[in-house]
């Protein structure tokens, strides 16, 4: 059988807006997944922390705050300085379609606005990845 | 592999030790780990100290609330909390580490594990990531159970000191008559004493201890939501008395024994080896406990000891077999 996937969801910035992402949080829980929830409020830099620690797979971060173009380029940018290249970055929320392609350019795997399906963001974490040693 | 991730670790790679506790918990080369994380017995250990009650009394708010006393008396600390895992779905949602606060602060590690139903309230392979996390250098280890009920005491095993949360409202005065974890706490907490029933509680718990007069526990009152009682818990776990002898040290002292002893194994009849190797086999399975397993390696190497006299002797005196070692 293979290892569950470790998925931390984070809302970062002082947007207070969480029944989105407690709603993907049940999903992935009941596809099988070990969900780290971290809640509201969240520094960029306790975000990559729990990400470290936790030995994550994916980071799945919720923004409904408009604060994205400012708080995303940072949790990438200290997921480097980290060594944390190999976890899998998404984003979920209200994210202007002109702002998806500047995310996905500074490294966010994928992009998840309203209307989204659950299966549709599990089919895209279920998909096979490497992990590395 | 595992070799070069543990010689990161010891080196203060944090991101290292975080993917041995993923290996650990996965139960991934447990044999090797376990051989790599026997310490030198000069190795400072840390003090491991678990919480355990029922699911919502508040052990994650608790945690959080003392890990920066911890920091404040310059101590690193490492958190490892248990919640339950899905025995349908095999998910789990891990929701500890966010009522403990968040922190960047090096010095506070927190690694949220999924424990199946049935397993005591407990991850896998605890002791050994207690041992990885020592290793690494944290002072103080906090344990969290899965919300635990009465019989729910296989916590104790790992840690030096137990701290069991109760709250108001919980039941009546013969629920603290029973037998189980209220027996094995070594404090015990009186957690939401704001609430109004908080006295009677805590009145009917000190009446239910004060009867065992053995041994004192104390109790204590604390409030999150009045942020009252903190410091003094803090204060009391870390005057408990010298640490019990956690059964994972116990592990190490018998594998070091062993270890020690091994040229005097191999002399060991083909009969008594066998046995030997179904006894370590038990014990790493884990179904024998390491004190019997102490307890029946103990007998065989008397028996063996005897069976090796015996032969001495009856060569000794059987004319003519005297070996030219035993002359004179």
């Amino acid at each position: 059988m293979s290892q569950p996937q470790r998925v931390v969801l984070a809302k970062v910035g002082l947007d207070g807006h969480d029944r989105g992402i407690k709603v993907v949080a049940r999903a992935l829980r009941d596809a099988g997944m070990h969900v780290i929830y971290a809640g509201l409020w969240q520094t960029p830099e306790a975000v990559v922390r729990t990400v470290a620690d936790e030995d994550a797979d994916w980071l799945g971060l919720s923004l409904l705050s408009g604060a994205h173009m400012t708080l995303v380029p940072r949790v990438l940018e200290l997921m480097k300085e980290a060594h944390l290249q190999h976890v899998g970055v998404i984003v979920g929320g209200i994210i202007p379609e002109a702002d998806v392609p500047k995310l996905l350019e500074m490294g966010v795997a994928k992009t998840f606005g309203p209307g989204t399906s659950l299966d549709e963001i599990l089919a895209f974490l279920q998909k096979p990845r490497e992990r590395t040693p | 592999m595992i070799g070069d991730l543990f010689a990161r670790m010891r080196h203060g790679d944090r991101n290292a030790l975080s993917r041995l506790l993923s290996h650990i918990a996965r139960g991934e080369f447990v044999d090797d780990i376990r051989s790599l994380l026997i310490p030198s017995p000069q190795a400072p250990s840390a003090r491991v100290i678990a919480f355990t009650g029922s699911g919502g009394v508040g052990k994650s708010t608790l945690i959080g609330r003392l890990i920066p006393l911890v920091r404040a008396a310059n101590r690193k600390i490492a958190v490892l909390a248990c919640d339950p895992q899905s025995p349908l779905s095999g998910g789990a949602l891990l929701g500890d580490r966010f009522r403990m606060g968040s922190t960047s602060d090096d010095g506070v590690f927190i690694r949220s594990l999924a424990a199946l139903s049935g397993s005591s309230g407990l991850a896998k392979h605890l002791d050994l990531m207690i041992d990885a996390l020592e290793a690494f250098g944290f002072d103080v280890i906090f344990l969290e159970t899965v919300g635990a009920g009465q019989g729910d005491v296989a916590v104790g095993h790992h840690a030096d000191a137990l701290v069991l949360l109760l709250q108001p409202e919980s039941g009546d005065d013969v629920q603290w008559e029973k037998a189980g974890v209220l027996e094995c706490a070594d404090v015990i907490v009186i957690h939401k004493a704001d609430l109004p029933t908080a006295d009677q509680t805590m009145a009917q718990v000190r009446a239910a201890i004060d009867l065992s007069p053995s041994h004192h526990i104390p109790i204590l009152r604390v409030s999150t939501k009045l942020n009252q009682g903190h410091a003094e818990l803090w204060q009391a776990l870390e005057s408990l008395p010298a640490r019990r002898l956690r059964p994972s040290i116990a592990r190490r002292l018998f594998q070091h024994l062993i270890e020690s002893q091994e040229c005097h194994l191999r002399e060991l009849e083909a009969e008594a080896n066998a046995e030997l190797n179904k006894l370590l086999a038990d014990w790493q399975a884990g179904t024998l406990s390491t004190v019997d397993a102490a307890r029946r390696l103990s007998a065989l190497f008397s028996r063996s000891l005897l069976a090796s006299a015996d032969v001495a002797l009856r060569d000794g005196l059987a004319p003519g077999s005297r070996s030219p070692k035993a002359s004179g």
